[in-house]
């Protein structure tokens, strides 16, 4: 019992850290250039295919293959912004259009990479580095594979919470996302915010792709089969707020893993309605308050907290007469 | 006769879209909502059609099969073909509870765009529907989960000749799909229609001026969500079953597109979209490339959706209104007035 608990646990935690991992690069980029990145997705599928050359083809390791990654997705990433998404932006387009283009960016992305893919025989693979374990904890196992992408996760936080608070660039990419005609006008080189915004999350999600293969077969569709938790994992975080997402995306995985499996032990349900959770999350939270958890506000709830709410009746009431 | 299939599906493709992209643009073109949950509907339509004929003729054939099975499903087809009143007497009557059921979607779905705006309605809208394909995927009991509802017989099941089936069934959805045009034309080329314009381009002075945005927002979706489960009964009785794996965004980006590229806000320019679209989807199908001897390294079907996907971002980037432009609204009283315009000109430069 304790161990299927603990190891429910460590899947939810990976799942989730996988969520949280794309779902940054989408508050980044929702932060920066305003609109909901549906080619986010090819970003991720990018990074699994390029790791998976790299570590099958080319005998690289995990840590040249991460980096190859995180830098192809990077580079696609900003070349999508500066061929599509700026030249529209500086026309004017409404947040709408550019999801639709963004639309038709991913499945260009998705099917060039697919003809690629059917030619060389790649449509369905796994990386050769697979997850080896590494111990128990509780009676679950521990692979490789949980410590670096919850390792991963922890670093990146880390390295994104000193490089927003305590340097330059964190500060000019802060002002960007607050006010962006008042940054310009500041003089902060807006282009430059965007464009290291783009590598940032592009990076991030060729980084999630690289984990998504080594931990199961990828095809072309898996990042557009994640991407809705990535959009769960972002609109639930609040779709501003960094730690908000990074919270939301652990939340996700453990209400895929832990809510799936309760249904299907109390309900009798299939374990195939898992997929329709980020779906729900996405409309749920839209539609009952669409800031997530970042509409909860501390100050509220502290005062709610410490204000009288019962009304004492005059006479028990400690003032003197 | 090779080529006579291909005709028949790409008019039946046409038809199935055309009224698909006219209730988009109904609802984007026109009142500026844009609902991306086109195959919501059109899931929803076809499931109610295929789900409520097929209980029906079971219920009438009396057989002791399993629902979803093979066998149920070619005893379905076999009843339908000794019987082309009932056939047709069910076909009409799924048509009317697929729009009903259709409309009250339509209906619900208003709400959500009442609370957000244009991109986040659109994911609401996708999400949405891909809630109910995999649901329709995962629940056996409404179309047999992954494997799907055979055997709904369509209203020409009697007719012995295949060919003579689907064109029969195709010239049905043509004149529904024209059908559909011109309630649309009519339905914008009246003061509703500057009604709908109004909301899509200022909503607020609309409602200064009095009109009730609200219930115009919640009356538009009604009807194009209507005509979207038409368009999705039509096509249950078309490929006769309904299969979850059919539904998919794709469809509704395929309506979009169809749209955008003909031009919003002007439904000839939506029939020429539609036209090119279907051409295009249909000439780069592997039937099509086979016919032609042609052959290549990989699925066909990746280059349409490359240059799909190329063309949305082409048309989003460069031509967002589509080809056609916005004509101004036509309605009765303006008719007359043009042509008691254009009598006056006749008259004063004739001697």
């Amino acid at each position: 019992m304790i161990e299927e608990f603990m190891s429910l646990l460590f899947l939810s935690l990976l799942l989730g850290s996988l969520y949280s991992m794309m779902g940054l690069g989408i508050t980044m980029t929702f932060k920066i250039v305003r609109f909901a990145n549906f080619a986010h997705a090819e970003l991720v599928t990018i990074g699994a295919y390029v790791s998976v050359i790299m570590i099958n083809s080319l005998g690289a390791g995990v840590l040249e293959a991460a980096i190859s990654a995180f830098i192809s997705s990077a580079l696609l990433a900003l070349a999508i912004d500066e061929l599509v998404y700026k030249p529209m932006a500086r026309r004017g387009a409404s947040a709408l259009y550019l999801l639709t283009a963004s639309i038709g960016v991913g499945l260009f992305v998705r099917y060039i990479l697919s003809i690629f893919a059917d030619v060389y025989g790649m449509l369905c693979v796994q990386s050769k580095r697979m997850p080896m374990r590494i111990g128990e904890v509780a009676g679950a196992d521990i692979t490789d594979l949980h410590i670096w992408v919850i390792g991963s996760l922890v670093g990146i936080v880390t390295l994104l919470h000193l490089m927003l608070t305590r340097t330059k660039l964190g500060k000019a990419m802060r002002a960007t996302a607050c006010n962006f005609d008042l940054a310009q006008a500041s003089g902060i080189d807006t282009d430059l915010v965007r464009r290291i915004t783009w590598v940032i999350a592009g990076g991030l999600a060729g980084l999630a792709g690289m984990f998504w293969s080594i931990y199961a077969p990828i095809n072309p569709e898996i990042g557009w089969r994640y991407l809705l938790w990535a959009f769960a994992a972002s609109i639930l975080g609040g779709m501003t707020s960094f730690y908000g997402t990074i919270a939301a995306g652990l939340i996700g995985g453990l209400a895929e893993i832990y809510g799936i499996t309760l249904a299907s032990r109390l309900f009798g349900v299939s374990l195939s309605y898992r997929w329709m959770i980020s779906f729900i999350i996405v409309v749920v939270v839209l539609l009952i308050n669409p800031k997530g958890l970042a509409a909860i506000r501390i100050e509220a709830i502290r005062e709610w907290l410490k204000a009288p709410r019962l009304k004492l009746p005059k006479f028990l009431s400690a003032k003197r007469r | 006769m090779v080529i006579l299939p291909l005709i028949i599906s790409i008019f039946t493709f046409f038809g199935l879209y055309l009224i698909l992209s006219i209730s988009f643009n109904l609802e984007f073109g026109y009142a500026g909502q844009p609902n991306f949950g086109k195959v919501l509907l059109y899931g929803v339509g076809a499931t109610c059609a295929g789900r409520l004929v097929a209980t029906i003729v079971m219920w009438y054939v009396g057989a002791d099969v399993p629902f979803f099975s093979a066998l149920a499903a070619d005893m379905r087809l076999r009843w339908g073909a000794e019987s082309p009143l009932a056939t047709a007497g069910l076909f009409v009557l799924a048509l009317a509870v697929a729009m009903v059921v259709g409309g009250a979607i339509g209906y619900l779905l208003s709400y959500p765009t009442l609370r957000l705006s244009g991109d986040f309605l659109a994911i609401v809208m996708i999400c949405a529907g891909e809630i109910f394909r995999i649901f329709l995927k995962t629940y056996e009991p409404l179309a047999g989960g992954p494997f799907g509802l055979s055997g709904v017989p369509g209203p020409f099941s009697f007719v012995p000749d295949p060919h003579l089936k689907e064109t029969l069934y195709m010239l049905l959805v043509l004149a529904i799909a024209f059908g559909c045009y011109f309630f649309a034309q009519k339905l914008v080329n009246s003061p509703y229609g500057r009604l709908l314009k109004a909301v899509r381009d200022d909503e607020l002075a609309a409602n200064v001026l009095g009109k009730k945005v609200v219930r115009v927002k919640a009356e538009i979706l009604t009807i194009g969500s209507a005509m979207a489960a038409l368009a999705g009964a039509l096509y249950a009785f078309y490929i006769r079953g309904v299969y979850a794996e059919d539904f998919v965004p794709m469809v509704t980006f395929t309506a979009v597109t169809m749209t955008m590229l003909g031009g919003l806000a002007n439904n000839q320019g939506v029939l020429l979209g539609c036209l090119i679209l279907t051409l295009f989807d249909r000439l780069t199908r592997a039937s099509f490339f086979n016919m032609l001897g042609i052959r290549v390294a990989f699925d066909i079907s990746y280059i349409r959706y490359t240059i799909m996907g190329l063309l949305i971002i082409l048309i989003v980037m460069f031509r967002p209104k589509g080809l056609m432009p916005e004509e101004p609204v036509k309605t009765p009283a303006i008719e007359m007035a043009e042509e008691k315009l254009a009598k006056r000109a006749e008259e004063s430069t004739s001697p």
